[in-house]
Formats: structure tokens, sequence, C-alpha cells
């Protein structure tokens, strides 16, 4: 029976409601859950929590400009075919000359097809029930990639190369999957519509609290208020490249380091922002908008909230 | 059953067909929908697919299903107090036992949102919270209620939803569609009596839930607020805030290919090494290629406001992707020569423009409006020579189409070139053009 089971996040994650929603309706249906939002949203985290909790087996395929269904499903070992192949003729050769050491396949015999399959993530997900399946950063894929995958997708079966195997699940059995993008590029519509959809909206700030404290739980509280009032503040100046939830939690691991007193100067002196902020144009940026204005100023209005 | 819902929802611009009706109605099979609330979940899920879909979404939902129009730029909360809806249900809500007590206007918008919002989720939070519900045991009835009246009251409710058969829902979801809110048995309809909310702001606070306010209706509210849940206009001009669309639109013209490929040096090199043992070595090859050619219309004043937005789309293509581009500069139309600076001093002759390799995507870009005389023989068939060159080439005209009938020249160079505005969704069609070809 599959994993249906409402799952609201663990004590490192804080599972939006709605993301929470979309997950379980994408496992009751045994469809595969699409998820975009910003960068550092914690797309990624959520199969990996999901499967961290319940202590079910995960299976990730990171995708990048090279991706092809190949390596994502099962391909077939030609180069170690080849290799074990001539490794035959070699021995044979060898002991006609009467040397006794021989060249090893490990095992593997050329007779054996199946001994030259290496599966991919998506065959092992669907060789073991109730697993996790993270397809991650679809976007960085080339354009067909996704159009390939909708049939393995749909069908719930693999057809393994040379040896013709077949790997199949039922919708009982079926993998979650979880399949995140940046939206870097648009996807198939057709792609789309097998998944269920969800966009992770950016945290408001009192999520934002909740989220900051499962990382930190000890952190003082008016630290995080701060930190995090200086955080949407940054954030609000339109930045080329605005800091993500992530960028947060690293800029935090710095400050909490320091001593109430001293960490509350630092986030008004916005030491260590190069954890928040990524290019030198919005460097630039945040420097002229928050310091022109005065610095008592600044510091006035984060105590203020 | 909701034989209009696609009909109704593609008015609002969302796909939505019968795919959607049997994806509703397992998701309906599978115990995920009980209450309105859950509608609007799982409808979600299954037609919005990209975030400027999430506002006219919501928009459809709250027709569809509570005949609550809400107007452009209108809040959620105005086009709620004005709707016949809402105040078929306050009557109703005031007039049970509540009469006495005081409700704010918000309040009451707040409540009625709750309402339409809660789902199973939200109840089953409920139940937890009280700890009274086993995970396996849906009929709570039998179990002694050993807590005050409005404990049994949501226990009773919430096994009421939990207990339902899916025609009793779908009986049920056909009267909300139709819009019989009036008089009906208890229970059968989702707004009115005490309906469809087993909790009270009370009860929920007692439990220590977190349900009043914070739910579906919050984030309703947000969408309808918030321009960046809308579409994005494709058909205006390039400005900053489409400029994300246009770029999008822009990079179908990169041709990427990725693939394994035998080395053979390689192959041969540790083949040797290996005594005359040869074994295949593979390489990852990949392409990304982006030949374009701006041929920009920089003459005159109508042209100027279009200049800059197109650089700067161009630019930030440039800056994202590894490729080639050049800029070439002309006034009103092509004669002799094309021009490699913004002054146009640096002239470049025509043959040699003509010379570039034939797969650049070529965008003309200009409002090809003149003087009839000034579009010559000598012009006409440059114009022709750039056409037969590069078959991938496409015309953006900056003004709007419905001018372009109105110029002489505009008419005969669209006979020419393929002709679109230069718009996001102009761009896309351009390229769509410009693919087709190969």
């Amino acid at each position: 029976m599959a994993e249906t089971s409402f799952w609201t996040g663990s004590d490192q994650y804080l599972c939006d409601q709605e993301l929470a929603q979309a997950f379980h309706m994408a496992r009751t249906l045994g469809m595969p859950l699409l998820i975009e939002g910003e960068p550092g949203t914690g797309k990624t985290e959520l199969p990996l929590q999901y499967a961290a909790t319940l202590n079910l087996d995960l299976f990730v395929y990171p995708v990048g400009s090279k991706s092809n269904v190949e390596q994502f499903v099962a391909r077939f070992d030609h180069v170690k075919y080849l290799r074990d192949s001539q490794i035959e003729v070699l021995n044979a050769q060898r002991e006609e000359k009467g040397l006794e050491t021989k060249l090893s396949t490990s095992g593997r015999n050329t007779d054996q097809l199946s001994d030259y399959i290496l599966k991919g993530p998506a065959a092992m997900a669907y060789s073991t029930p109730n697993s996790v399946l993270l397809i991650d950063e679809i976007d960085k894929a080339p354009r067909e990639f996704p159009n390939d995958l909708l049939y393995a997708l749909s069908h719930r079966k693999f057809v393994m190369p040379e040896s013709g195997q077949v790997i199949q699940t039922t919708e009982e059995d079926m993998p979650a999957i979880v399949i995140t993008s940046n939206r870097e590029q648009e996807l198939p519509t057709a792609f789309k519509g097998r998944c269920i959809y969800h966009y992770i909206k950016f945290p408001e700030p009192a999520i934002m609290a909740e989220i900051v404290n499962k990382h930190y739980p000890k952190a003082d509280e008016e630290i995080v208020k701060v930190a995090i009032d200086i955080f949407y503040h940054l954030r609000r100046l339109g930045l080329e490249r605005a800091p993500s939830t992530r960028e947060l939690l690293n800029w935090f691991k710095y400050i909490k380091q320091h001593a109430k007193k001293e960490a509350l100067e630092k986030i008004n002196k916005l030491e260590g922002i190069g954890a928040l902020i990524k290019t030198q144009s919005d460097l630039e940026k945040v420097q002229q908008k928050l310091f022109n204005t005065s610095s008592s100023d600044f510091g006035r209005r984060s105590n203020f909230n | 059953m909701f034989e209009s819902l696609p009909a109704k929802f593609k008015t609002y611009g969302l796909s939505a067909d019968v795919r959607t009706l049997l994806l509703l109605r397992k998701s309906m099979e599978k115990g995920l929908v009980n209450t309105l609330g859950d509608i609007f979940l799982v409808l979600k899920n299954i037609i919005v697919k990209e975030p400027n879909k999430l506002g006219p979404f919501s928009k459809a939902y709250y027709d569809y299903f509570l005949s609550i129009q809400i107007g452009d730029g209108e809040r959620l909360d105005e086009a709620i107090e004005r709707s016949v809806t809402f105040q078929k249900w306050k009557e109703k809500f005031l007039f049970e036992d509540r009469a006495h007590e005081q409700w704010s206007k918000d309040d009451l918008i707040n409540r009625f949102l709750d309402e339409v919002h809660l789902t199973s989720y939200n109840i089953q939070q409920i139940v937890d919270g009280k700890k009274i519900f086993e995970d396996d045991d849906p009929y709570l009835k039998d179990k002694p209620g050993n807590g005050s009246d409005q404990d049994e009251r949501i226990l009773r409710m919430a096994a009421d939803y939990r207990g339902v058969n899916l025609e009793d829902i779908l009986k049920r979801m056909e009267e909300i569609a139709r819009q019989q809110m009036d008089e009906h048995s208890g229970g059968s309809h989702w707004i009115g009596r005490n309906g469809i909310s087993p909790y009270g702001h009370g009860g929920a606070a007692k439990g220590g839930v977190r349900v009043g306010g914070a739910g579906g209706g919050k984030m309703a509210r947000k969408v309808i607020d918030d321009a960046r849940f809308f579409p994005i206009d494709m058909d205006a001009k390039i400005r900053d805030d489409n400029m994300d669309a246009a770029l999008a639109a822009l990079k179908g013209v990169i041709e990427e290919s990725a693939q394994q490929k035998l080395d053979v040096e390689s192959t041969i090199k540790k083949g040797l090494k290996r005594g005359g043992l040869f074994l295949p070595e593979m390489k990852d090859v990949i392409f990304e290629k982006m030949q374009i050619i701006l041929l920009i219309d920089n003459g005159g004043y109508s042209m100027d406001p279009h200049i800059k937005p197109v650089m700067e789309l161009f630019k930030k293509m440039k800056t994202r992707f590894a490729h080639d581009m050049e800029v070439y500069y002309f006034h009103n139309t092509i004669y002799d020569r094309v021009y490699s600076d913004v002054q146009r001093r640096q002239a470049i002759p025509i043959d040699r423009f003509l010379a570039h390799d034939k797969n650049y995507n070529v965008f003309i870009i200009g409002d090809a409006a003149m003087a009839p005389y000034e579009l010559t023989r000598l012009s006409i068939n440059n114009w022709l020579s750039i056409k037969e060159k590069f078959p991938k080439t496409a015309w953006l005209n900056p003004d709007s189409i419905q001018t372009w009938g109105y110029t002489e020249t505009t008419i005969y160079l669209s006979q020419i070139f393929s002709m679109f505005p230069l718009t996001p969704r102009g761009i896309e069609q351009a390229i769509l053009a410009m693919n087709k070809k190969n």
C-alpha cells in the first residue's frame, strides 16, 4: 500500500500547508509533484526530509544540461560489454601461450546481458515499493528531456535496454515522485499536465521566523526578529538576485556565533552580508540605498519593528 | 457533473477539459474531496500550472462555485461583500442563535472565507488537536463524548464529513454549482445553517489549532491582490515588467543538443597504451548555438523609444548564454550599406553583411514606415537578398498592428518579410515561424 498519510514536515523542515496538501494529493493519485518557486525556498528539501522522517528509500536524479532518459532509467554499458568480450579472447590467447594468470571480468558473464545494465534512479525507485524519487532542477535539462520522461512516468513501466527486461510498478507501490524546477525554462504543457503542480510562494515573515527556529532552536527571539526584518527589507529593494531562505539561514549561522548585543550590532551594520547579496551591482545598490540614508536611521527602523 | 466547469474556466484563460474532470473525479474517489475548500485545493493543483494562473483561477473558482464575480482591480473582500451569496449566507448565519452577538463586517467576511475554504485537512487538524479521533476510526459517534457541547458538535460534524459517500458529495456539489442556496434540509448544502463549519473561533482556539483566517481564505485574498499571480500582458510593448516573458520567448532561438560521441583520439591513445586493446572511449558533446543579427532602424524620433528596451532584452540574453550576436543599424531602409555603430558612421557594405553564415537568426526591428519614394528598387532588391540569404529572418515592428495597414511601405515590406509586433507574444510567434522553416 502506498504511503499516503498526510505529512506536514519534520523537526528541521517546516512544510508549508499548501505544499503539504499538494504533496498528499500527488501521492494519493500516484502522480508526480512538480514544485516550482524561487531558488532557496526548500523545494529539494521536501522529498529529502520526507524520506528521512518516514525512513523510506530515496533516489535522486540531479538534472543537468547533459541529462537524458538513458541515465535516468537505465543504460546498457557497451564499453564494459566490449571489454569483457575482448578479455575472453585475450584469456584464450594467454592460455594458448601457457600463461596461467587470467584477466578478470569481476564475475560478469557476457552471456548474461543483464549484467551490463546500469540501472538509473528511476529504475531503482520503480523496483523499490514505496520509495521516494527526486528529479532535481528539471529546468536545466535539454528541451526534449521532459517529453521523453512523459511515457515513462505515465505508464509506470520501463523496458531495460538490450535485455528487454521489464521493470514496472503498480499504482499502490508507485514511488512518491517529486520534480523541482527554478523556472529557467518553460516546461512543455503536456508534461505539466501529467503532474500535480505547486508553486512555492515566498514565506511571510512570521513563517520565516518559524523556519529559522527550526534550524536554530536556541536562537534569541529578538535577534531573529531583527535579522528577518532586515532580510525582508533587502528583498524589497528590487535587487537583481533577491536573497532567499537558504541565504538567510547561512547569514544567521554567522550572526548567531556572537553574543546578543554584538549580534544585533552586526546585523544593523550588515556584517557578513556577502552571505545574502551575491552580485557586485546588488551590493552597490544596497550600500547606496541603505547607507545613504544615515545609518542611525536604519537602526531605528529595524528596532522599531 | 460539472460539465460546464471547463467552459467557465476557459473564459478566465485557464486550460480545463475532460481530463480535468476525470482527475477531479478520481480525487473524489480517493477521498480527497469532502468540502468546498477541498475542491479549491484539488482543482488548483490540477489546473494551475504556473504562478500567474493563480489569480485567474481564484476568480474562476469564486465565480463558478459561489457566483461571486471579482472585477478587475477589485479586492476579494469587496467582491464578497456585494455578492448575493454572501448576503444570503449572512442572513442565515446571523439568524441562527447569533442574533444577539456582535459581528463586525470584517469578522463576517473572515468567517465566510473560513467556511468556504474549510478543507478536510483543517478538520483533521482540529480533530487531531482534540486528540480524540483515532487515525483509523472515522466514525467518532461511537466514542463516548467526554467534552463540552461544543466538542461534541465538532466531532459530529467531522464524522459527518468523513462518512459521506461519493454520490452524496456529487449531489451537494451540483447544488452549489446551480446556486440552490435557499432552504434545504440541514447539512445538504455547504454554506448556510450550522452547515459547513464544525468549529467556532473559540472552539478552534481552545483546541490550540490554528485554523481561523490562516488558511485558504487568506491565500485567496493575497492572490487576488497581487499582480504577480495574474498573467502579464503578452501583447503590450516590451517594458521592464514583461521583459522576462519576452526573454523566455527569445530563448527559443537557442539550438541546444547534448549527446555522447565516440572520442576517436582518446580511444586510439588509450588503446595503444593497453597494448592494442581498443575500447571505445566516449565523450559528452553539448551544443548550444545561438547566432543572432539585430538589424535596427534607429533613424528618426519614431524609433527612439523602442531601441533601449530592445537592446536591454538582447543584452540580458547575451549575459545568460554563450553565443554570437551582432548588431547593425540603418535609417528607414537599407540601400547599399548598414552601419555597425549607433551614430551610423562605420559603414558596412551590404555585400559584407550578406557574407554572414546563413544560419544566423536575423531580427529586423523597425517601423517600416517611410516616404514611398525612399523605398527604391535598389533598396527592395537588398531586402530581398537578405531574405534569400537568411532563411530565419523576422521583422519586429514596434508600431501597433492596427496601424500597419495605413502605411504603404509597411504593407509592402510585410509582404516580403513575416512581420510581427514587438511584444512578448510577437517575439514568440516570430521564433516559432523561424524554427518552422527548418
